[in-house]
């Protein structure tokens, strides 16, 4: 387990380097995952004048987005594509230690160059969150980056079979935009509509965690919250090993 | 000797979709998909010793890739018995992985190019589980076979290509693999590069004795580096056996060299087939049997100032062979 964990530590300095050489590239990736948290901070803004909650909600989410961007399609797909699965499947660890490495490098570095973002925001809508709030939301947070990890994984090992992985994921991030909390939050949509969202791993992975943080989500709510993310945390790892078996039987005996 | 790769009756067989050309058979495809069976490899049979070092050779799409892919543990053959170091490749257990290496000339290296040399050695030594003592040994002598001094603390992206070839056989050595497979080590390497590298490859299985399976389209690396040969077309192989022998076995002929002292007409055709004549030489191929005969005839009959008997160059042959086999 020691070894594991010093490979990943090595993957994620390593990646960090990678990355920080590309530092230029990184700051418009980091633009690009903030505008959609921002949007939705001005249009809610907009529609519910004087409503903290939501400007709190949104600056809190743009967070919450930064620290679980996942980009498997750029990363594993990329590499499936690029012919290294073959030499990934060689080395005497699991494959997955490198991407995971990699993404956690990425989330490093979203935060680092979004923190002024999220100041700025934070700064200009006045927000304000409490602290007990916060430090609930942490497992949320960490689980949401799990989820969503084992989700773009998941996708992103559609390379294995199709040449427009990246569509495939394209779409999977429509979804989380559309159904994760982003373009609306759920806790201002009606019934049915905010319980079958809440049901969907879609705000498992980012409208909850943002919600428990600006504390619009209590008591009860929050630990049935807490058991939907884990219930899907659960299933997207189980999916995302039978995706892994299949298509590496498929790589396999086609070759790389 | 012991059998470190062992391969008998190896198949390896792809599924290809075809459909006839136009609209209506590509509408077709979508609900009745109709494949062809491509065979990589088709019963195929070899082992090898320890310590040995095969040259496998054979023209494109040979099947020369996927058999190392094979048995390397990337691909997982449709059928046969393939083993390596007495383990099954295809299940990429982690004991016969820490034994084995693959090396691609196409992929020298496939780490973070940001990262030095050295930084990319420490990560191995780390994947591979080495001693702090075999690292500190392993780094000394790779260093100095492939003079790595000047590389060590330098970004991977900022070296060339012999280099980043150079860096990248020293980190598949660094754990001292037992089984080496090299895929054309030496493609894109100038001359002087791959002479070293050539050097390199026969003298570490030289003092380590590991066994090495190598894949080249440059005769030079097969004939420097290589005693034994296996050679493949269309997935099924032709020739296994000494590298001297293959050119008796695939071309039953020599080539006579011959300049003499005087132009004076000669009819060659009595001799043998005209290869080659630049006016002061000819090239003459002559049937090996008969070369001794012919040899003596020349010498007797013209003025000869200078000749010399030679098999043929192994380019030639294969080139003979495989236009051969294509027909």
């Amino acid at each position: 387990m020691s070894r594991i964990l010093h490979l990943l530590w090595l993957s994620i300095w390593r990646s960090s380097l990678q990355w920080w050489s590309r530092r230029s590239f990184l700051i418009t990736i980091v633009i690009g995952r903030a505008v959609t948290p921002l949007l939705g901070l001005i249009v809610w803004s907009a529609a519910l004048p004087g409503d903290s909650a939501v400007a709190t909600y949104y600056v809190v989410l743009l967070a919450v987005q930064l620290m679980t961007v996942s980009f498997e399609h750029h990363t594993l797909s990329n590499g499936i594509y690029a012919g290294n699965l073959g030499g990934e499947l060689l080395a005497p660890k699991p494959v997955v230690i490198g991407y995971l490495g990699e993404n956690l490098a990425l989330r490093l570095w979203h935060l680092v160059f979004g923190m002024p973002l999220i100041v700025l925001a934070a700064a200009l809508v006045g927000i304000s969150v409490e602290w007990p709030a916060v430090a609930m939301a942490i497992p949320a947070i960490l689980v949401a980056a799990a989820l969503r990890f084992v989700f773009t994984y998941a996708l992103a090992l559609s390379a294995l079979w199709t040449e427009r992985a990246h569509g495939v994921v394209g779409f999977g991030e429509t979804l989380i935009f559309l159904l994760g909390g982003t373009a609306a939050p759920l806790g201002i949509l009606s019934e049915p509509l905010r319980s079958i969202g809440q049901a969907l791993p879609f705000w498992s992975m980012l409208g909850m965690p943002a919600e428990v943080a600006a504390g619009t989500l209590h008591g009860s709510a929050i630990v049935a919250a807490y058991f939907v993310q884990l219930g899907w945390l659960a299933a997207g790892t189980a999916l995302v090993v039978g995706v892994w078996r299949v298509g590496v039987r498929r790589f396999t005996a086609l070759g790389g | 000797m012991t059998t470190l790769v062992s391969v008998h009756g190896l198949e390896m067989t792809y599924r290809a979709p075809v459909r006839p050309e136009g609209l209506r058979a590509a509408f077709r495809a979508l609900v009745h998909r109709e494949y062809r069976h491509i065979a990589a490899v088709a019963d195929m049979s070899f082992d090898i010793a320890a310590g040995e070092v095969v040259g496998f050779l054979g023209p494109n799409g040979a099947g020369k890739t996927t058999t190392l892919k094979i048995l390397s543990g990337i691909l997982h053959p449709t059928s046969g018995d393939v083993r390596v170091l007495g383990f099954l490749p295809s299940r990429r257990r982690h004991e016969f992985l820490t034994q084995i290496a693959l090396v691609r000339g196409s992929q020298p290296i496939g780490l973070p190019t940001e990262l030095t040399v050295l930084d990319s050695f420490r990560y191995q030594q780390l994947l591979y589980g080495v001693r702090a003592a075999d690292y500190q040994a392993s780094i000394a002598e790779l260093t100095e076979m492939l003079e790595l001094q000047p590389l060590l603390d330098r970004q991977v992206r900022a070296l060339s290509l012999g280099e980043r070839m150079r860096a990248g056989l020293a980190l598949a050595l660094l754990y001292r693999p037992r089984v080496l497979f090299l895929d054309e080590p030496t493609l894109g390497l100038d001359v002087t590069a791959a002479i070293a590298l050539r050097r390199f490859v026969a003298a570490y299985a030289a003092r380590t004795g590991a066994t090495v399976l190598l894949t080249s389209h440059y005769m030079a690396d097969v004939q420097s580096l290589c005693r034994r040969v296996v050679l493949i077309d269309h997935g099924r192989l032709r020739y296994d056996g000494g590298l001297d022998a293959l050119a008796a076995d695939l071309a039953p002929y020599k080539l006579l060299r011959i300049a003499l002292a005087d132009p004076v007409p000669v009819s060659w055709e009595d001799f043998g087939t005209v290869e080659e004549s630049d006016g002061g030489s000819v090239t003459l191929r002559v049937r090996r049997d008969d070369a001794a005969a012919v040899t003596g005839r020349l010498l007797t009959q013209l003025p000869v100032v200078d000749l010399s008997v030679t098999d043929p160059p192994l380019e030639t042959v294969l080139d003979r062979f495989y236009r051969a086999e294509a027909k």
